[in-house]
Formats: C-alpha cells, structure tokens, sequence
C-alpha cells in the first residue's frame, strides 16, 4: 500500500518537475519572440542574438545617416550581427512612420520606430489597440520615469537643443535667432528647416522662433508673426532647408536640432561648403526626446528588440570601423559587450541620450563633441507634447497662409 | 532676280530670323539650369577644381547592383505585359475594331489624370496582401501609367500604315495568317512597338513616387535615398540620365522610316 | 489614308467575327478583354476604393463631410491655387511652346526636328528634386546666371526676383510644360498642309487673312486641347512643388501628400482620399473638352 503511494507520489513529482522544465526552459520551447518583453524572456542575450541572425533582417524607418550619428549605429548592428538593415524612406516624417504602419503590407511594415511626440496620441489611439509591442530593455531603470510608458509600449531615446546652422561665408555670425531674422546682413538667408505641419524638427524651430519673439511654449503665433515679417523683410526664404537646398545656395542658414551639426557639417564639406553650428543666444529650445517603439506588426521580432537592446547599451566599445570578421564570430553576449552601445553612438552624434544622468553617474559616458555650448543668456523653453499637440493645430492653419 | 523674287527672299529671311530668335530664347532657358547643375556636379569638393569623380560616385555605393537588379526585373516584366496586352489589342483596334477605337482612347487617357499620389493610396487599399508583397505589382501599376503614352505611340504608329489594306491584300493572295503576321503586321509595327517599349522603360527607370508610397526600394527610390548624403553625386546622376536618356532617344529618331511615329509622339 | 474607307474593306477571315456578336457587338469584343480587365483590377478598382473611402465616416458610415470640408480654408485655398497654378502655366507653356513648334516647322531641317523631338522628349520628363536643383543652382540666390548678373551690376533678387514664390514655381514648372506642349501640338502644325497655304497665296489672300480664315480655324481647337493637357500638368504636379516649397503655398497635391504621410491633425482620416477625388473630378472635368476636341480634330491630322 505505501509502496504504491510511494510510486503514485514519485511519478506525480516527476510529472510535475518535467512539466515545469517544459514550461520555464527556453531550450526546450520555442521562444515566441514577438511575444517577449525582456531580455529574460528571450532567454538571454546569446539566445536572442542567435534568434535575431536567423532572421536575417530588420526593416527601421525614416532615419537619415547623419542624423545623431545614426549612420554609425546602422553601420555597426550590421557589422557585428551580420543583420542586413532596410531603412524606408530615410528623409519621412515621424508621421509617416505611423502611416505606414497603419497602412503598409506585412512584408513592409517597420520592425522599429523613432517617432515624435506629437504623433504619439494618434499611435496609441483611443478605442483601438495601440500599435506598440511592449518591450523593457535592460538598462529600463536609467530611462527618467516621465519619458517612458509604465507597460513598456514606448520609451525616449535621446533629445536635443536646437542649434542655428550657418554658412560661414554670412559677413557675420548669426548669434541670435531674433538677428537671425531680422538684420539686414542676413537677407535670402533663413529657411526652416522643413513643414512644420509635419516635421517635429521644423515645429520646435517655430517654437524657437516665437520664444525669441515673445512667444512661449503656449503660444506659437509670435513665431508664425515673425516669420512673416522676416518674408517681407526677405531674410526668410520658403524653401525647405535641407542638404540639397544649402549646397545649390538657396539659402544659408537655418534652425535645427544639434545632434544633426556633426553629419552636416561633414556632409557640406564633402560638396565644399563651410557649415557651422552655434546654438542661440537667445533663445535655447530643449526639445521633447524622441520616442522609440516596437511594431506589433514587426516582421522580425528578435532583431527588432536586439536593435532596442543595442540602442539602449551603455558599453563603450568597437565602432563599426574597428569590428572584424572574426568578432562577429564570437558569441552574441561577447559581441553585444564588446561594442560601443547606441546610447554613446548618440553623445557622440552630439545628442542627449535619456539615459544621460545614469551614464554620468556610472561614467560610461563618451565625450561629446566640441562646439555645442549653451550661452548663459539663452532662454530655456522645452514645449511638452500637450503644448506642442495644441500649437500644431493652429499651425496647420496659418501656415498655408504664410 | 526680279522684285517678286526679291520680296519672296526678304520674306523667307525675316521669317528665318523670327524663328532663329524664338530658338535661341527658348535654348537658352532651357540650357541654363542644365549647365548650371552640370558644373556642380563636376565640381571636386572643397577644392575648386572640377572633374568626374562625381560621376563615379553612384556606382561605388553597396546596394547600386541590387537596386538595379530589381529596378531591371520590375521593367523586365512590365516590358513583358506591354507586349502581351497592349500591341495585340492596339494592332486589332487597327485591324478590325475600329468601333471601339474612341472608347479605349478615352479609357487610356485617364491615369494621366489621375495623381500618382491617388493610385498609391488606393494601390493600399484595394490590392490584396498578397500583391502588395511583391515588388512585381509595380510592374502592373507601370504598364497603366504609361497607357497614355504607350497606346498613343503604338496608335500613331500604326495610323500612319494602311495595315488593314495590307493585311487583306496579303490574305487574298494567299498568305496564311502566320506569314502575313510575320512578314506583313509585324514589321510595319515594329517602329511602334519600340517607341511604346522605349517610353515603358524609361517612365520605369525614372519612377519614383509610386515606388516609395508603397515601400519598395527600387532603383530611382535608392538612388534618392542614398543621395540625401552627397548632393554632388546626385546631381551628377541626374544631369548624367538626363544625357544619357537623350542619347538614346536621339539616335532612336534615325531608326525607322520616314515621318517615323517618334518624332510625333506624345511625351 | 482615310479611316472611313477600312470599315469598308472586308476583313473576314480576320479576327473579327469571333463568338458571333452580330449586330450591335460586332465584331466581337473579345480581343478587349485583357486590356479590360488589366485596366480594371490595376485602375479601377484603386481608384474605386479611393473614391468610396473619400465617402466614409472615421466610424466607416456613408458621409459627405470629408466633402464638404474641402470647401472650408485651408483646402479651399489649395484648390484655388492648385486650379490657378494649372490656369497660368498652361498659357506660359503653351504659347512659348506653339511659338517653338511653329518655328521648327519653318526651319523645316530634319536634323534640327529630330533634335527638338529627343530634347523634348528628355526634358519633359524632368521634375521633382533634380529640376528644382536645376534651376537652384542657375537662378537660385546663388545660381550661375544670378551672379553672373550680379557681377555686373544686375541685382535680380534684390529687384525682387525670386524662385520661392507662386511665379516662381510657374517659371519651373514651364521648364517641362514648354516641351509638352512642342511634343503634342507638333502633330497639329504638320496637319496645317503647306497645299492650303499655297492655294490661299495663289487665291489672293495675303499671309494675315491665311492665318484668320484658315489657320487659326483650325489650329485653334488643337491649341485649347494641348492647352488643357497642360492645365492637368500642372494642376497634379506634385514632386517638384514640393522640393521647392515648405508647405508655405497650399497646393491639392501637396496636401494629399502630408495627409498620405499621416499629418492628421484633426482626427479626419479619410480626408485624404476626399482630396484625391476632388482631384479626380476637377481634372476629369478639363479632359471632356480635350476629348471632344480631339475627336472632331482627328480626321484632319490623318494623313
């Protein structure tokens, strides 16, 4: 009789230990990747490395090359990982990003996204499910509470101040956004630096411009006011101020985020023009960080959440100028340790990455780039998203009638 | 020479000298912009020098073979249901549809009108998941784009041939259908198929819109995309299709006969 | 040859008279129905959702607010331009390009055709990024002929030239509309028979009554057809209005642009798709007059 129970007891417990085996051991099972929500559940760096390589690819979208260093970033994920990076439409705006999402066929559809926060609302949507796969990366705990969403749905990655960007043959120095507008040394000098009714960049350069004008982050008419004035006067040109539009001479200077200053510059010098950066006098615009997010469409969702891994590394390590064929041979862990983390790749593009204050603390930080100091007497404005949300809409309205 | 003479002399000069004006005028607007961007483009950087390094550019970036292959299998196919679809329909119109000749007309007139921009948009919504992964629906969307263009080039073409007088003539002396096809329709149509092929490829190596509302990286859309970080070799591409289009159009118009339908069509 | 005299020539044992459609479906349709059928799955069906869409609620009910909203600023405003840009470049295209063709035609060396046909041709496909670079780099404020003028002494920007403006973009966008209008109003010059215009002089009639009695009579619909192609041109030009503005002149194409990128700002999603249909129905209504027209033309440009 106890021996029975005894073998009832046993094989029950054997069950039961088999059972959890099954259920917790990742070697067993097949890790659903686009299910996972960390990096323990994935099962480990080495393991979501390995389910990464396997799918080869990872469609990102709307990211310039020089835009906060991201060219290196791009560079050296393919490097180490040997992950082929499709990059849609590098020049589109972070609304094009959602658009795309909400429209485009699988096989299209972005695995990540770097959005503003003025498209946020319209991502989450209300009444319908947000398109966002919630994912916690490991350095979670650095990212400030206030730029990050409780479930992991999206989290900031790095911010910026904005920057006046010049043509060095100006007969002066633009040191002010105000002069910048105004004096006459500067006539057919200024565009902005896109649509403000679409590109965050160009909507917290008007904010900087009606800051500089008595304006605030509550009200933005001042800047559309100035601009206008600045049209009559003609030291406002309306043309987008892009790369192609600068190097053809269309016009000289414009506003825009500093983490874009190093790829700039290097990029006009190659068609030999002498660009350069200073941030306002006047006026220092502290923007909303970015925003990045997984794609519950994504197509590969391994790569999709070592990118975000990487992106939120703080090793300083190899760039993609250093990595060889036999590193990325090595181990996924060893790979991911040896190489210098997105957040580093972003100081060094000039950017704030949002992990900044425990970087500093840890001192993990690189060192930025020269040249990107806040004069004393500017004026700190950081317009939140409500703010931004609520002048947008009045943009869109006057400004066809600029 | 006597005065009639004279007068009719004066008179051909005078007219001469208004149209060599108005040519010179219009070659000069037209030439400005051109030789203004060809010289950006052969500029060497921060040195004032100039040179064709530009020029070299595009075809050392990764990624030109496998955009250009795709670019190629999407005209490839595109060039494949032009054949199939709109010569044997436009050579039938000509033949025996006569009737039906004005409608199709009207019809094919129409994605001029619409905006590339409307045909993504509903592109998205309408096709089926299936085609809308497959770079090869461009090559569909391609063949209604350049409808306008290409039924009117195979349309002109053939108006300026007698085919169906031809093609009788051939039938009630004997020919069977195969040889009068082979010997009769196909060479008399062979100028237009060409000219209807030649604007098929070029819409497609330079079409942009379309491909990037809808997500694919083709050839022009690349070549877009990886210009953003070199404007000077963008500029050179472009200047350099630009020649290179005409190139090849140029010497197209010394193929084919006389009052060949290339000079006279459309766009 | 004469299109008349072919639907009387007896083509049996051709393709017609397949399937046996007597009557009003003869010959047989048939050999339509590839076309047919292409032009209805990769046209139709597109534009047919389109336009269902342009009808829809953000709930997906039938209604006519996305419509009536394109009466209401800033939409309005960028029909109205769209419309006068369409207007005002279809005469600074036509009339320079009619000019052009007529010259060619006096010149009358083929070489010289043939060139003029080719550079047409190329150049009435440029657009977008690379024609506003284009014109950047030879009129912009630091363009070639700018400073080349500048040098001696000719300010153009400072008389108040500009390329960033509505006349600016009209002074572009003639850059492929003057070539258009060579490459369609070429085939209606070369109807005008040179016999009419030697019978005329022989009759007596001097080269202005030529012109007024005969000529212009007959060049004047194709004029106002080539003319309308262009008003289209310009109304759905939309790349290189968008290199060479920011946002500042509201243009239909350009809006449904944004819109398609996602800048919804007041919650209308289907706003677009009511832009491009609005499109849709404008140009449709300048091609029914082209259509007439070249129907009645077309029997004179035969040869």
């Amino acid at each position: 009789m106890r021996a029975k129970r005894l073998v009832v007891a046993a094989t029950s417990a054997a069950i039961l230990a088999s059972g959890l085996v099954l259920a917790t051991g990742p070697a067993q099972a097949a890790t659903n990747f686009c299910t996972v929500q960390n990096l323990q559940q994935a099962g480990g760096m080495d393991a979501l490395v390995k389910a990464a390589k396997a799918e080869k690819e990872l469609n990102i979208i709307t990211v310039p090359r020089d835009w906060a260093n991201y060219g290196e970033a791009i560079d050296l994920f393919s490097k180490a990982f040997g992950i082929k990076i499709n990059d849609d439409n590098p020049e589109g705006s972070s609304a094009y990003e959602i658009q795309t999402i909400k429209t485009a066929p699988a096989s299209k559809q972005p695995d990540v996204v770097d959005i503003g926060v003025s498209v946020l609302p319209d991502a989450l949507g209300i009444g319908r499910k947000a398109l966002f796969a919630p994912y916690k990366v490991a350095t979670w705990n650095d990212i400030p509470s206030e730029w990050k969403d409780s479930n992991g749905l999206w989290y900031g990655d790095y911010y910026g101040l904005m920057a006046i960007s010049y043509d060095a043959s100006l007969p002066k120095a633009p040191t002010s956004i105000k002069a910048l507008l105004t004096d006459p040394a500067f006539k057919g000098a200024f565009a902005l630096s896109g649509d403000p009714t679409g590109s965050q960049q160009a909507l917290m350069g008007l904010f900087a411009i009606a800051a500089a004008n008595g304006g605030s982050a509550t009200n933005i008419m001042p800047g559309i006011e100035a601009l206008k004035a600045a049209k009559a006067a003609g030291n406002f040109v309306s043309v987008i101020g892009n790369s192609a539009n600068y190097a053809a001479g269309a016009y000289k200077a414009t506003i825009t985020w500093d983490f874009n200053g190093p790829g700039a510059i290097a990029s006009s010098a190659a068609a030999g023009k002498p660009l350069k950066f200073v941030i306002p006098s006047d006026v220092a615009l502290q923007g909303t960080p970015y925003l990045q997010a997984i794609n519950t469409k994504a197509p590969h969702c391994a790569a999709a959440r070592l990118w975000e891994e990487f992106l939120y590394s703080q090793n300083i390590g190899k760039g993609s100028r250093e990595i060889d064929a036999a590193d990325a041979k090595l181990p996924g862990s060893k790979i991911f340790k040896m190489i210098m983390g997105g957040q580093n790749i972003w100081v060094a593009g000039a950017a704030h990455p949002i992990t900044e204050a425990a970087m500093i603390k840890k001192k993990t930080i690189v060192n930025a780039p020269e040249g990107f100091a806040v004069p004393k007497t500017a004026k700190r404005v950081a317009p939140s998203p409500d703010q931004q949300a609520d002048q947008k809409a009045i943009v869109v309205t006057e400004w066809p009638k600029l | 020479m006597d005065s009639e003479s004279h007068r009719k002399m004066a008179d051909t000069m005078r007219k001469n000298s208004a149209s060599n004006l108005v040519l010179i005028i219009a070659g000069m607007f037209l030439f400005f912009p051109l030789y203004a961007a060809a010289e950006f483009s052969l500029r060497n950087g921060a040195d004032k020098t100039h040179g064709f390094a530009a020029y070299r550019w595009i075809f050392d970036q990764s990624g030109f073979a496998e955009n250009i292959g795709i670019t190629f299998r999407v005209t490839l196919l595109a060039v494949v249901l032009n054949l199939l679809i709109m010569v044997p329909t436009v050579t039938w119109l000509h033949l025996s549809g006569q009737r039906y000749k004005r409608l199709v007309e009207i019809l094919t007139i129409l994605p001029l009108i619409i905006p590339v921009v409307a045909l993504a948009t509903g592109a998205q919504l309408a096709m089926p998941e299936f085609m809308q992964n497959s770079v090869y629906e461009l090559s569909f969307f391609y063949v209604v784009v350049a409808m306008p263009y290409t039924y009117r080039a195979l349309d002109i073409g053939l108006a300026a041939h007698p085919l169906a007088t031809l093609t009788n003539a051939a039938r009630s002396l004997g020919a069977s259908w195969l040889k009068t096809f082979t010997t009769v329709v196909a060479p008399t149509i062979r100028p237009s198929i060409l000219a209807a092929l030649f604007l098929m490829v070029a819409l497609s190596l330079g079409e942009f819109t379309l491909a990037q509302l809808l997500h694919w990286s083709t050839f022009p859309v690349w070549v877009t995309n990886v210009s953003q970080q070199n404007i000077v070799g963008a500029t050179a591409l472009a200047i350099g299709s630009l020649f290179f289009a005409w190139v090849l159009l140029f010497s197209f118009t010394f193929i084919g006969k006389k009052n060949s339908t290339i000079v006279t069509e459309e766009g | 040859m004469k299109h008349s005299t072919t639907n009387n020539v007896d083509v049996k044992g051709a393709l017609a008279n397949k399937g046996a459609f007597h009557g009003f479906f003869s010959p047989s349709p048939l050999p339509l129905l590839p076309l047919s059928l292409f032009f209805l799955i990769f046209f139709l069906w597109p534009i047919g959702a389109l336009t269902g869409n342009a009808f829809k609620s953000n709930e997906g009910a039938f209604t006519f607010s996305n419509i009536t909203m394109l009466f209401q600023d800033p939409y309005r405003l960028a029909f109205k331009n769209s419309i006068t840009l369409g207007l005002i470049s279809g005469f600074v295209g036509a009339l320079p390009g009619l000019a052009i063709a007529m010259a060619i035609e006096k010149q009358g060396s083929q070489t010289l055709k043939k060139f003029i046909a080719s550079i047409s041709g190329v150049l009435a496909n440029t657009g977008g990024v690379p024609l506003a670079f284009m014109f950047l780099a030879a009129f912009g404020p630091a363009g070639l002929v700018i400073s080349a003028l500048k040098s001696v002494g000719i300010d153009l920007y400072g008389l108040g030239f500009t390329l960033f403006s509505f006349t600016g973009l009209v002074i572009v966008y003639a850059y492929f509309q003057i070539p258009i209008m060579v490459i369609v109003v070429t085939p209606a010059l070369s109807s005008l028979r040179k016999e009419w215009k030697d019978s005329a002089a022989n009759l007596g009639a001097s080269k202005f009554q030529y012109w007024k009695k005969v000529g212009l009579p007959i060049l004047m619909p194709s004029f106002f057809a080539c003319y309308l192609l262009l008003f289209a041109s310009a109304f759905s030009a939309f790349a290189t209005a968008r290199a060479l503005t920011v946002g500042n002149i509201a243009l239909v194409p350009l809006q449904i642009g944004s819109l398609v990128d996602g800048n919804v700002t007041i919650n209308q999603a289907n706003l677009g798709y009511a832009l491009a249909f609005g499109m849709i129905v404008i140009s449709l209504i300048a091609m029914i007059p082209y259509i007439w027209i070249q129907n009645r033309t077309a029997k004179w440009q035969t040869r």
